[in-house]
């Protein structure tokens, strides 16, 4: 009897699963095809939704005052003063250069010729004459980094972002931007050339990106738990700024900015 | 009579065309002077945070100085506030603007150490009116160059600066931010920010 109520209850969920996987993607192109596009807040400066700020409050607190400050940041400054700087930025350098081809690839998504253009250009110069990445010739002449990923080759096209979520270890991010980015780790194309997502390289080339934007954030990190009265708003607020910048930049709009207003009267002080 | 295959390809390919070539096609008009004033009073901000031959006093009045041919106080103050800005009393805007301005200093003397000694190289700029001035710079530092934009407001000759950029992030964009936040968390008593901003915190 138990057996059969377990079976059925098996087929139940077998029967259920992609209609409920089904029925939460609904959900899902819904939150974002209902948040309006990037937009000036009624204060100023680019916003985003946050209909779960409460979740995503406690995770910024869970994600500061325990896994990035007992493992992540140390580990990241450990990398920092055991590595040397010539050693890092060459591993950094080589890390970036492995993002040009998934650049290139989105750029063309985005229609922008000339970013794919540079991006290839930068690929071929810095694998070859850069020895595998290691040194940025191609910056060296003025062919300058201009990364490209799907979120934004998503909000090129008018996906909105949908609401703002904060993760533990990955950090800020937004449903249309976390959907970007799982789509680009999964499509990449240096990842597809050696084996796929899953493999050791790309395992290893992901730690190090990783160990390199954390360690190059810290002391922004540092300066904004400090300086800010409210740490959480800042990041969240720096984040949907620079993402309507990389949205805004790939559809070739001026960035929005808010007004200063009039110029007040009076002594400020 | 109907299109033939090539007009219509060439059509398509002039679509396509339009389509990759028409967003280049929007820049703006360059503002030489403003460029003119960011390539001065920035340099010197910079060159001040690199003389080490400055006490930390004489920095601290130094940066007082540049920071007020620099930038626009009063516009930012107020504009950091945002939609709070017009609950403040007299007595409650003299206090928040002496604790914004130490505020500033605090955090631009800590978070500019690591341009000191940098070069700053002007590299465009985009009049987005008469008035309104956004200024691009490189600052060449130990790690490589780093862009920096600077929101110019104001006429040739009374130019100030309103915000500054840096990796993609807007300075007072991102005050008004957090400010907006603390006073709203705080059930819309600016009080809270002030006494906050008055103990160093923030």
């Amino acid at each position: 009897m138990t057996d059969e109520m377990t079976q059925g209850r098996r087929r139940k969920r077998r029967q259920q699963g992609p209609a409920r996987g089904r029925a939460m993607l609904r959900l899902l192109v819904l939150a974002v095809a209902a948040t309006p596009m990037m937009a000036v807040a009624a204060d100023g400066g680019p916003t985003v939704r946050d209909p779960f700020e409460p979740i995503n409050r406690a995770l910024f607190k869970l994600n500061n005052r325990g896994i990035d400050r007992f493992l992540v940041r140390p580990v990241a400054r450990v990398y920092r003063k055991v590595t040397p700087a010539p050693v890092r930025r060459g591993l950094s350098n080589a890390v970036n250069n492995l993002r040009e081809p998934g650049t290139a690839v989105n750029a063309i998504l985005q229609a922008r010729p000339a970013v794919a253009a540079k991006a290839t250009g930068r690929f071929l110069v810095n694998s070859t004459v850069g020895l595998g990445g290691l040194i940025d010739v191609a910056g060296h002449h003025s062919l300058e980094r201009e990364p490209a990923d799907f979120g934004q080759t998503l909000g090129r096209w008018g996906v909105g972002q949908g609401p703002y979520l904060y993760l533990p270890v990955v950090g800020p991010t937004t449903v249309r931007d976390g959907v970007g980015g799982l789509v680009g780790y999964a499509v990449d194309p240096v990842s597809q050339a050696t084996g796929g997502p899953n493999t050791d390289f790309a395992v290893g080339r992901s730690v190090v990106r990783g160990l390199e934007a954390r360690s190059e954030a810290d002391s922004l990190l540092t300066s904004v738990m400090t300086d800010s009265t409210d740490p959480y708003a800042t990041v969240r607020g720096a984040y949907a700024q620079n993402r309507a910048a990389a949205v805004a930049a790939a559809r070739g709009e001026v960035e929005a900015l808010p007004d200063f207003g009039d110029e007040p009267q009076g002594d400020p002080n | 009579m109907p299109p033939s295959l090539t007009d219509r390809r060439r059509l398509g390919l002039g679509l396509v065309a339009a389509a990759v070539v028409a967003p280049g096609f929007a820049h703006a008009a360059r503002s030489p002077q403003a460029e003119a004033f960011i390539a001065t009073e920035g340099q010197k901000v910079l060159a001040m945070l690199g003389d080490r031959g400055l006490g930390e006093a004489a920095r601290q009045a130094r940066l007082t100085q540049s920071l007020d041919a620099l930038a626009d106080f009063q516009r930012i103050s107020s504009f950091v506030l945002g939609r709070h800005a017009r609950t403040l009393s007299p007595p409650q805007r003299q206090r928040f603007n002496a604790a914004f301005r130490s505020h500033v200093q605090r955090v631009f003397l800590r978070q500019l150490t690591a341009y000191r000694g940098s070069l700053l190289r002007v590299t465009g700029s985009t009049a987005r009116s008469p008035t309104d001035v956004v200024v691009n710079t490189t600052v060449r530092g130990s790690s490589g160059d780093e862009a920096v934009n600077w929101r110019v407001l104001g006429a040739a000759g009374g130019f100030k600066v309103a915000d500054v950029q840096a990796r993609g992030v807007w300075l007072a964009i991102t005050l008004q931010q957090d400010f907006v936040s603390t006073i709203d968390n705080a059930g819309g008593d600016v009080e809270a920010l002030i006494r906050r901003l008055e103990a160093g915190k923030g």
